[in-house]
């Protein structure tokens, strides 16, 4: 996907919410989407089982307007985060300029953060993307559970944030954190707009 | 590094999202000008039709067709 088109003057993102099942990435959408203003509301897709687990993948599009002369918009995806989706998240990978990815702060999770996180690098290789240098975000999500379920900061990051990036606490469910996370993923994938020219579409 | 989580500061709808529009179009207006991308969106020139150099000879429809039953033979 094309960053920034000269031509149409155009800037569009593409951010993806990665992480295992049950982590907050819907609620994350859920939040950006209640804060929106009504003129700017577009459709949040989310496709759910009967028990609300995301079936499908979560899509969000963020009309921002007119910037410095650019439409611009950010897409915001989420995957399913459960194994047998494999396929799923392969998908909505594709042509992504950003991840953040959503830890489960749970201590019992971080078996399941570190697969979905080792899924995540397989996919983006996959994909021809470098997991090294592709703008990524942590966000250790549920920090408003007991002290005793949660695993600390320090553990997920040394556990989970080998490559230093941003990281983020956050409670989805009460919108903690999650603009907090949203800036830092947009201002990494806006660093590096390029020319057309060196930047692959 | 790791912030804690913020409450709701701004009650009022659309004030975090007007805080993250704020960001990022500033984000976007650096980043635009060090591309030096700005400036007025490039508008397409309009193709001329090309016109023939005895053009204004042609004043009304049948002459139209019979110039080009004319070339036609």
């Amino acid at each position: 996907m094309s960053v920034v088109n000269y031509g149409t003057r155009e800037i569009t993102c593409k951010i993806v919410y990665y992480g295992p099942g049950r982590s907050g990435k819907t609620t994350n959408l859920q939040h950006v989407y209640s804060q929106l203003p009504e003129e700017r509301k577009g459709k949040m897709v989310s496709l759910a089982t009967e028990t609300d687990r995301t079936l499908f993948f979560d899509f969000l599009p963020l009309d921002l307007g007119t910037i410095s002369g650019f439409a611009t918009r950010f897409q915001l995806y989420t995957v399913p985060g459960q194994v047998y989706y494999a396929a799923t998240r392969k998908l909505v990978l594709q042509g992504v300029d950003g991840v953040v990815f959503v830890a489960d702060s749970q201590s019992r999770q971080l078996e399941e953060n570190i697969e979905s996180l080792q899924d995540l690098h397989s996919n983006l290789a996959e994909e021809g993307f470098d997991p090294r240098t592709l703008p990524l975000v942590m966000q250790y999500n549920k920090r408003d559970l007991p002290a005793g379920e949660i695993s600390s900061v320090e553990e997920l990051d040394e556990t989970l944030n080998f490559r230093g990036v941003p990281h983020f606490s956050a409670s989805a469910i009460s919108g903690g954190g999650v603009f907090e996370t949203l800036r830092s993923i947009a201002s990494l994938v806006l660093s590096r707009l390029s020319a057309p020219a060196t930047k692959e579409s | 590094m790791a912030t804690e989580p913020k409450k709701k500061e701004t009650e009022e709808e659309g004030g975090e999202f007007a805080e993250f529009l704020a960001d990022v179009s500033q984000e976007i207006a650096q980043r635009v000008e060090s591309l030096g991308a700005g400036g007025k969106p490039r508008v397409e020139e309009k193709k001329k039709t090309p016109v023939a150099a005895d053009a204004g000879l042609i004043g009304e429809w049948p002459n139209i067709a019979d110039r080009i039953i004319e070339e036609m033979r």
